[in-house]
């Protein structure tokens, strides 16, 4: 689907700030738990949690994409949520130019001024009551904008993400088509004017003629505004085509984590392999026949010990069971957390 | 298509406005037949009860012995006469306006408490969820007409009392609704988009979750008005709510008790206008309620 040069396109305004690394972060996560418990009872004791982000480490960089990935259930989500505070971390930190948000430093109103997220479902994350400019010019009036410039800022943008405001600013969700709505879900995150957007499957319910219009209306806001991304999405086609990075995640951790052609073409961990095999080629020869991994996600309110991937890996041994894998560097900027990438961890497969 | 124009130079009127959701809903509520001849009705007897000096051929308090219990089509009382030979169409006719306000009050007093209660334990959640809605399912697990008796034998007779313990009998059921319908509304994307944009509790409440939630619970308080009517007329039955001479449905249909077998028909007058009432609000809300009912 994506064409080379696209994807070139798409890497090249931040590879320089990719390649090296020398960039400070923009945005990162530090070691993130969030557990839902399963309560249950008269009392609503919890007797079981769901390890749904479990020791999430990550950086994001000025102007870069940052694209997870990973199959239902894994903590996209999840992750997505508590990197906006939406709901709380139970330990971990998520930090903007170093500071914590919540902190006299840097306020939880500040933080969510710098970082905004776009949902999955277009209709559901517009208030069906209000038409499509009150919907954009609420976050600015909270912010302490008057409501006549607010309206006005949602005009401008409104005619930025290419609907015209003559004729959509008056109409409800209901009236417009999901890639309208999407547009608009896109000009309510600029409205604050962030630094990161954070993209929860923003593109995957929309058709695929309107999902590749979206794509480029998100990339033209990022290369005119300066925006940076953090693009969550199962569909690996488009997630190759606008991150410049990504990364990988299974059963709440992070399984590995690269740039996007040194992952696409030479991901270290098995998991990774797997999920790309799952990719469709647009070479008939090249047909997969047979599933590159069985099986369902083990269930993450009792993960298998070690390394989380070894009861569906075809190179386990007895150590990824007993010992869980640190993310190691397998390259510049790639790190994967697979006993087979560090040398030290005494797997046969073990990289010298 | 439309030529592009620089955003700043658009100035509201030249804004294409959609019908906002009230007009839609009336615009459906009108094209549905039942629920107009209902709203028809109900405006009728508020419009009688309004009227009631202009338009009653009699006084309704003032009785004669020598005129009891005459039947409906009685020259010079077209619907008889009560068992103190006062004219049933002027009672009738007053006795819409106690009804009415009786059936109404409680139930707007218990749409403000009753709503305050359960979109705080919907929105706010936790233990504060918890508190509050078992206080109310205390309230709750008592059957309606015997609390409402309770409360006002407790309170004692009259009008007043009558309407507090109505109150008290609707806020549980409205408080409920108004939770549940809070609580599914604020799992929504948009409240949680409108928390991600910095927005407090407060602020998300009155433009996010109220424009959302008011209307089903309104609909729902419709639809007491008739129980609340039937539940005062019951009070006043028994004694306990409107006291005599007042003119009021419920109480009438009491005194009247004593001449069913001698005149059935007029006996059975105040409970046909309970009924034409009660039924006009229910059908009222069905209509309302499917009006409001927009699938995008």
């Amino acid at each position: 689907m994506a064409s080379d040069t696209a994807i070139a396109a798409a890497a090249a305004p931040s590879a320089a700030q990719t390649a090296g690394e020398p960039s400070r972060a923009l945005l990162e996560a530090v070691e993130l738990v969030k557990h839902f418990p399963i309560k249950s009872g008269v009392f609503g004791r919890a007797n079981a949690v769901v390890r749904a982000v479990d020791g999430v480490n990550f950086s994001l960089y000025p102007g870069e994409t940052l694209g997870i990935v990973g199959e239902s259930g894994c903590g996209k989500s999840t992750t997505a949520r508590v990197l906006m505070n939406l709901i709380k971390a139970d330990s971990g930190n998520v930090l903007l130019n170093g500071r914590a948000p919540g902190t006299p430093e840097l306020s939880l109103k500040e933080f969510r001024s710098q970082v905004q997220m776009v949902f999955q479902d277009s209709y559901a994350s517009l208030n069906p009551r209000l038409t499509v400019e009150d919907s954009i010019a609420y976050g600015p009036t909270v912010h302490g904008l008057g409501g006549g410039e607010a309206v006005r800022r949602a005009r401008r943008l409104l005619d930025r993400v290419g609907l015209d405001p003559r004729r959509f600013a008056g109409r409800y969700p209901h009236e417009l088509s999901g890639g309208q709505r999407q547009r608009v879900n896109i000009a309510r995150a600029l409205a604050l004017e962030p630094k990161v957007i954070i993209l929860d499957e923003a593109v995957s319910a929309l058709d695929k003629s309107v999902e590749a219009q979206v794509l480029n209306l998100l990339l033209d806001l990022k290369d005119e505004i300066g925006l940076t991304y953090i693009f969550i999405s199962h569909d690996l086609e488009v997630v190759r085509f606008i991150a410049n990075r990504v990364m990988v995640m299974y059963l709440g951790r992070v399984a590995e984590i690269g740039p996007t052609d040194a992952l696409y073409t030479g991901g270290r961990h098995p998991y990774t392999t797997a999920l790309l095999g799952s990719m469709l080629s647009m070479n008939p020869d090249e047909r997969t026949m047979e599933a590159p991994l069985a099986g369902d996600p083990p269930n993450p309110i009792d993960p298998p010990s070690g390394c989380r991937f070894h009861t569906r890996c075809a190179m386990a041994e007895s150590v990824c069971s007993a010992k869980t894998p640190a993310l190691t560097v397998s390259g510049a900027g790639h790190l994967a957390a697979c006993h087979m990438v560090d040398p030290t961890s005494g797997h046969s497969k073990a990289a010298a | 298509m439309v030529q592009a124009v620089a955003p700043a130079m658009i100035d509201d009127t030249s804004i294409e406005r959609s019908p906002g959701y009230w007009s839609t809903v009336w615009r459906r509520f009108r094209r549905d037949p039942v629920a107009m001849i209902a709203l028809g009705v109900i405006l009728l007897l508020i419009l009688i009860a309004i009227l009631a000096p202009y338009i009653t051929p009699h006084d309704p308090y003032r009785g004669a012995t020598l005129r009891r219990l005459r039947p409906p089509g009685t020259p010079g009382h077209w619907l008889g006469t009560d068992e103190l030979g006062r004219d049933m169409l002027s009672r009738l006719i007053y006795g819409a306006r106690l009804s009415l306000f009786m059936g109404v009050t409680p139930v707007f007093f218990a749409l403000f408490i009753g709503s305050a209660i359960g979109i705080t334990a919907g929105y706010v959640g936790g233990w504060v969820n918890t508190i509050l809605m078992r206080t109310i399912d205390i309230i709750f697990a008592f059957p309606s007409v015997l609390l409402a008796i309770a409360l006002s034998g407790a309170m004692g007779a009259g009008i007043v009392n009558g309407l507090i313990s109505l109150t008290i009998v609707f806020i549980p059921p409205i408080a409920r609704i108004a939770e549940s319908v809070t609580t599914s509304v604020r799992n929504l994307d948009y409240v949680e988009a409108a928390r991600a944009s910095g927005a407090g509790g407060l602020s998300i409440v009155r433009k996010h979750v109220l424009g959302n939630v008011l209307g089903p619970i309104f609909v729902y308080g419709m639809s007491l008005i008739a129980v609340s009517m039937i539940l005062a007329s019951g009070l006043s039955f028994l004694g306990l709510g409107v006291r005599p001479p007042e003119p009021e449905w419920g109480l009438m249909l009491n005194t009247l008790r004593t001449a069913l077998y001698t005149q059935p028909m007029l006996c059975a007058l105040p409970g046909i206008m309970i009924f034409i009432t009660s039924i006009s609000f229910n059908l009222l809300t069905d209509g309302l309620r499917s009006a409001m009912d927009i699938k995008a």
